[in-house]
């Protein structure tokens, strides 16, 4: 597996010119620092960034910002979660109820706030979540914890993985409209796509 | 709101604009007849609304919270269901293919499910038109069905590196493959450009090469009389308990609350919401609901099994470009009985973009932290194959209300779904058979994501009044003039994707409808 960018010179952004202007005023917004937040308490926030930087191991503040924005926005929706299962609160009860209920985790088992722990003891944590495996007493009582640890995976992984600087890194041609691809066969790259180095 | 017809009673009445709305709009307005069709979602205009970005996209589907439940509760929204003037056809993958002759007749060939009250060739001439009348690009020789081809235009190239290392595994294993027949232009047509292979077609095809009724039949419909009302979302349909006719429709636009009478009305608003509206519409002479004397609606939905398998290769794939699916093959699609299971499924190589690999291997697989890190830095070093699984209809995969509401005060759906042992068995088989296909290719499989794709019944078709909600027209049994279309009323799944065979239902259906207002509606 690979532990760095097959890319390094690579920018999606510099093509970002000839995208039509709807899709490039929407990816460009995530490249803004998050000022402030609307639904997210400033507990909640600070826990959230490390959460999410463990669950993607990616601790760079520019890119988790509109990770944490995309939570805020989420927690703000109207429209609905496309589905929930039955027995499981509203997403947003249930983000909110396991950002403090790993809060209080953290302090019962290390006697520190979440953001504070090693990234191992996070891990430790968040994979207790992951097979429901937190005692469930206390703030954890009928929370289901596997349904709670996919929420904030899948929130935080559309999210991380929208990140234009995620798309160079990984080498994805990113939007590519109005251009399209004109070089598609086995080893074939278009001259304004990644070009892979190594 | 601007309303042509007001509360005048109306010839037809379709609610959902979808692929089946989409065709009897346009069909019955061509006959003269007065049509309106309201959808819940917006008329989306690509240019402006559409983005070529997966995240912001999602507002393609079905976003209404759904409440799933069972053994395997499903992935709603964008995964399976559309929403807008539109409908699915808006953000599917294009892929498009007819239903072979054993799948109208499961029962009389494998002794499960039922068959349906019609055969593949009762559907073969609208099969025939609705390939002509979007121009379906595809190969001169189609090697599996009834249907041998040549497809209307010519299929697509170049492929994908994606599509060449899938044929390649399967031509090493003595499977046959072929390039994919698509509802996708690979020359242009009606003022629309072929495909320039960005791969966006589940986020809405901004060049518009690829066909949806959002694009082709709902304009055409306008332009032959009929009234589209976007952001109209049907509550209840209302009937006349004496006569048993439905008399028209309640809608909430913004709001508030509208009525429209017609003389017909076709609910064309798929799986979920269509037994979820029959159920809310009951009264005291119908409780446990419209058209449901049988007891059948909402039972019987079906997904397709539609597992995907990632396998990494020593070179560049680059899943990212190119139309998602370009070669399939079918050679497992009838029912072989050393497999230990009946039915089968079809293979595509399909390709993905960042948040759908992401998503799929770290919700779907269970990968997080620096595994799912690393492995996505070698995004472009993976092939991807899916399959479209058979699943046999079972009475408990079902549609019921639940006791929450949403903002209008109606119960939410509640969708209940498991597997059977012949879907599990049937999966196991194509999960091998896909993994056997990259590692012939020279990949090495890495990650097996559990998934499904599409829905179908819920109101199926049937000549029995007791096992069936609507006969082989689309007809209530109950309500001598309402009908139900698109893929609500399949009796059984198939083994490949639906849309074809939903749109040549739907035409069916008009052209009964048009013979039979000329004898007065
Ligand atoms: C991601 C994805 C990929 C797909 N890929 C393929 C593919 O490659 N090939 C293929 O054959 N099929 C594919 N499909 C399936 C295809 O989209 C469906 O089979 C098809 O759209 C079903 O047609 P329909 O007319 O039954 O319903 P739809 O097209 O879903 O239309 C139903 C409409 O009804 C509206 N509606 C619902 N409730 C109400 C209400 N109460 N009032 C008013 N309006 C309402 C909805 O907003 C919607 O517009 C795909 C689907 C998805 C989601
Ligand atoms: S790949 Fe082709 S059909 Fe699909 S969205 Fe892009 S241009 Fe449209």
């Amino acid at each position: 597996m690979a532990t760095k960018s097959h890319y390094p010179h690579y920018n999606v952004l510099d093509a970002a010119e000839d995208w039509d202007p709807h899709t490039r005023k929407i990816v460009e917004a995530r490249l803004l620092p998050l000022e402030s937040v609307e639904h997210l308490t400033t507990a909640e926030t600070k826990t959230l960034y490390s959460v999410v930087a463990a669950l993607i191991d990616d601790d760079r503040s520019e890119i988790l910002d509109y990770v944490v924005k995309h939570f805020d926005d989420t927690l703000g929706k109207r429209i609905g979660e496309s589905q929930r299962k039955t027995g499981v609160p509203p997403q947003a009860d249930l983000i909110r109820r396991t950002l403090s209920g790993l809060g209080k985790t953290a302090r019962d088992n290390y006697g520190k706030p979440f953001p504070e722990l090693t990234v191992d003891e996070q891990h430790t944590i968040l994979g207790q979540l992951e097979r429901g495996q937190i005692p469930a007493d206390g703030i954890w009582m009928n929370l289901p914890q596997k349904e709670a640890f996919t929420k904030l995976l899948s929130l935080t992984v559309e999210a991380y993985y929208s990140h234009p600087k995620i798309w160079s890194e990984i080498g994805h041609g990113g939007p590519a409209y109005p251009r399209g691809y004109v070089r598609t066969g086995p080893g074939l790259v278009d001259p304004w796509e990644a070009q892979r180095e190594e | 709101m601007q309303r042509r017809f007001g509360d005048q009673e109306v010839d037809i009445c379709i609610v959902g604009a979808g692929a089946a709305g989409g065709v009897l709009a346009r069909d019955l307005a061509r006959a003269g007849l007065k049509v309106v069709v309201l959808e819940a979602g917006p008329f989306w205009d690509p240019q402006q609304d559409f983005a070529s970005d997966e995240l912001s996209m999602q507002k393609l589907g079905w976003q209404e919270t759904v409440l799933v439940a069972g053994n395997n509760p499903l992935k709603m929204g964008h995964n399976n269901t559309g929403r807008g003037v539109g409908g699915g056809t808006v953000h599917f993958t294009g892929v498009f293919l007819r239903f072979h002759e054993s799948d109208f007749r499961v029962y009389s060939q494998d002794g499960v499910a039922d068959d349906w009250p019609i055969s593949y060739a009762d559907l073969a001439p609208y099969y025939d038109r609705i390939e002509r009348e979007i121009a379906v690009s595809g190969p001169k020789h189609f090697p599996w069905g009834p249907f041998a081809g040549p497809y209307p235009y010519p299929e697509r190239e170049p492929l994908s590196a994606n599509a060449v290392v899938f044929r390649q595994g399967c031509e090493k294993l003595g499977i046959k493959s072929a390039v994919t027949p698509l509802a996708i232009l690979s020359a242009p047509f009606d003022g629309r450009p072929p495909c320039i292979n960005r791969g966006f077609c589940n986020q809405g095809c901004l060049p518009n090469a690829k066909f949806s009724t959002l694009i082709q039949h709902i304009p055409q419909a306008i332009a032959a009389g009929a009234e589209v009302l976007p952001d109209c979302t049907v509550t209840q349909v209302e009937v006349d308990e004496k006569s048993r006719r439905v008399t028209g429709v309640i809608f909430v636009h913004d709001g508030t609350e509208y009525r429209q009478p017609a003389k017909i009305v076709i609910l064309a608003n798929f799986v979920v919401q269509m037994p979820r509206l029959l159920l809310n519409s009951a009264t005291p002479a119908f409780p446990d609901g419209l058209a449901n004397s049988s007891g059948m609606v909402g039972k019987g939905i079906m997904p397709h099994s539609s597992y995907d398998v990632y396998a990494k290769f020593p070179e560049e794939i680059r899943l990212y470009k190119g139309t998602p699916v370009l070669a399939t093959t079918q050679d497992f699609y009838e029912t072989d009985h050393t497999r230990g299971f009946v039915r089968g499924y079809t293979l595509h190589a399909h390709g993905a973009r960042p948040v759908a690999m992401a998503t799929g291997i770290s919700v779907g697989a269970g990968t997080w932290g620096p595994q799912l890190r690393r492995a996505m830095l070698d995004f472009n070093f993976y092939a991807r194959i899916t399959q479209v699984g058979e699943v046999l209809p079972s009475e408990k995969n079902t549609v019921t209300l639940a006791d929450e509401k949403d903002d209008n005060g109606l119960p939410l759906p509640l969708v209940t779904f498991g597997y059977g042992d012949n879907d599990l068995k049937l999966i196991d088989h194509a999960v091998a058979k896909m993994k056997e296909i990259l590692t012939a290719a020279g990949g090495k499989p890495e990650f097996v994501i559990p998934d499904t794709a599409h829905l179908m019944g819920g109101c199926r078709m049937g000549a029995d009044p007791r096992t069936s909600v609507v006969d082989q027209w689309g007809r209530t049994h109950d309500h001598p003039n309402l009908y139900l279309a698109g893929a609500p009323i399949f009796v059984t799944g198939g083994g490949v994707n639906p849309t074809e065979t939903v749109m040549a239902l739907a035409a069916r259906t008009a052209d009964h409808l048009i013979q039979q207002a000329r004898r007065g509606l």
